[in-house]
């Protein structure tokens, strides 16, 4: 099969996984193991950035490859690590002469057996997400094509996996605000509840609520559910202080 | 083309914007963008109303409060099937819907109402509503001017309530909302004088209110200030009042 037609179907391949809730380790298996296919590469791998900034080994097309990763990590130097910083692709034809930059990982990838590698930047406008890693078993450059046809593979996967946070975090945000205002309703129920036992206002309930809470260590929603939910009596509750 | 409008919503949306959230300026733009006489923007969970987060107008609010006290309506029908849901001609439907809803909107002059989820990505907050004097469908331009401003709210009401405390309403929101905090005090007294749980307690509350004609929140305030009381021979006002002090108490604009 012609290399546009793999890459056609890679794409389409990639984009088929983007449903609603999509699992994004699968996705990044995916894109390496297409980048494979599609390219010639001998591995490819991908590194995202985590909450804390840092980047991960997320997917690998072999077990070589994840180590070798790992090591780039470890040793804190390497293609994948300067890309991600800089956002540009870095590219290393001869990593056996040209290994100034990476003594310790040019070393770790010649005894795995590349000789060659590129970094490609996960990015959309500003931000970087991670970066697409290739590895070759021969020295010199990719051939022509193939660094435009890696990159729309992981502009893709980029694409796909900050819709999916963004709307993992719109989903974490509206959950908070249905539970602001659960407790919130609970707390109000609460205050009508003692107020009318105690014959108080509604300022009286909520102190004695609150100081209650506060001696007993009590978070004040989960005491105010105990006492709409009958499992704490009112008079049980501390007085105001006369 | 959607770039285009949104664009244009958010300069709006910038023009008149204070310190703080643009949630009072939101209705305000949703209405002028889409050239409607009034608009509301209600968060529900659940199925549920939980509040109004803006409101236009008198009407506008009037739509929101009937949709909260008798949970049906446009926005409640346009959360829950997920879609808009438009009614161009209130007062001659082609479908019969909202039978406690419609009469006490058209009394209040609205011709034609509108309904679209408030939503990001697969996360639904609540719902827009639109309401136009006259009755009259939507034209595409106004559609997608809504479609746009319903995402925009959406956004603006997450954007709010990501810097809150955990647990907490952002103040941004609890600033400029109702969330009829005093229908909920108000069903944990009548809990307490009738000895029954918050939620029958609601139940009983509600149907109070709307077998007298009386908003939910007024209601409430009523039993909040003591001058009703539930118990199981029915509920009285413990000090009776001539009917005419409460005037205006109703479901009419105020």
């Amino acid at each position: 099969m012609a290399r546009e037609t793999l890459l056609a179907k890679a794409l389409v391949e990639l984009a088929d996984t983007l449903v609603a809730d999509f699992d994004v380790i699968e996705l990044l298996t995916r894109l390496a193991d297409r980048c494979v296919d599609v390219l010639d590469v001998g591995a490819a791998g991908l590194m995202l950035a985590g909450p804390d900034g840092e980047l991960r080994v997320m997917a690998s097309s072999s077990e070589t490859m994840r180590l070798l990763e790992l090591f780039e990590l470890q040793a804190e130097e390497g293609p994948c690590l300067d890309c991600f910083r800089t956002g540009q692709p870095v590219v290393s034809q001869d990593l056996a002469t040209g290994s100034g930059r990476w003594p310790r990982f040019a070393a770790e990838a010649l005894r795995a057996g590349f000789h060659s590698v590129q970094a490609l930047p996960m990015r959309l406008r500003g931000t970087v997400v991670g970066a697409l890693n290739l590895f070759h078993v021969e020295p010199g450059a990719m051939r022509a094509g193939d660094v435009e046809a890696a990159q729309a593979l992981a502009d893709v996967a980029t694409i796909a996996i900050l819709s999916h946070r963004a709307a993992h975090e719109a989903q974490v945000v509206n959950e908070q605000l249905t539970h602001a205002l659960n407790s919130r309703v609970v707390i109000e129920q609460a205050k009508g509840m003692i107020a009318e036992r105690l014959a108080l206002d509604m300022e009286q309930s909520f102190s004695i609520l609150r100081r209650h809470a506060r001696s007993h260590n009590l978070r004040l929603a989960d005491l105010a559910r105990d006492v709409i939910e009958g499992r704490l009596a009112t008079l049980v509750l501390d007085p105001l202080p006369s | 083309m959607a770039g285009e409008r949104r664009r244009r919503i958010l300069e709006l949306l910038a023009q008149s914007a204070g310190p703080g959230l643009e949630t009072t300026r939101l209705c305000d733009v949703c209405a002028e963008v889409t050239v409607m006489s009034g608009a509301g923007i209600m968060l529900i969970s659940g199925g549920v109303p939980r509040g109004s987060v803006c409101t236009t107008d008198e009407v506008s609010a009037l739509i929101e409060r009937l949709q909260y006290d008798l949970g049906e309506g446009p926005c409640v029908d346009a959360y829950r099937q997920d879609r808009a849901v438009l009614e161009a001609d209130l007062a001659h439907p082609t479908q019969i819907r909202w039978p406690a809803f419609r009469g006490p909107a058209i009394d209040a002059g609205v011709g034609a109402v509108f309904g679209f989820p408030l939503q990001v990505g697969a996360v639904r907050l609540g719902a827009l509503n639109l309401y136009r004097a006259e009755a009259g469908p939507l034209s595409d331009e106004q559609h997608a001017d809504a479609l746009v401003m319903a995402d925009v709210a959406a956004q603006a009401v997450l954007v709010a309530q990501a810097g809150a405390p955990p647990g907490q309403v952002a103040v941004e929101l609890e600033a400029v909302a109702e969330f009829q905090y005093v229908v909920h005090q108000a069903s944990g007294m009548v809990a307490a004088q009738l000895e029954v749980s918050v939620a029958h307690a609601l139940i009983r509350l509600r149907a109070y209110a709307f077998s007298h004609g009386l908003a939910l929140a007024l209601a409430a305030a009523e039993v909040v200030a003591r001058r009703l009381r539930f118990d199981d021979r029915g509920e009285r006002d413990p000090v009776p009042r001539p009917r005419a002090a409460r005037g205006g108490d109703g479901w009419a604009v105020v």
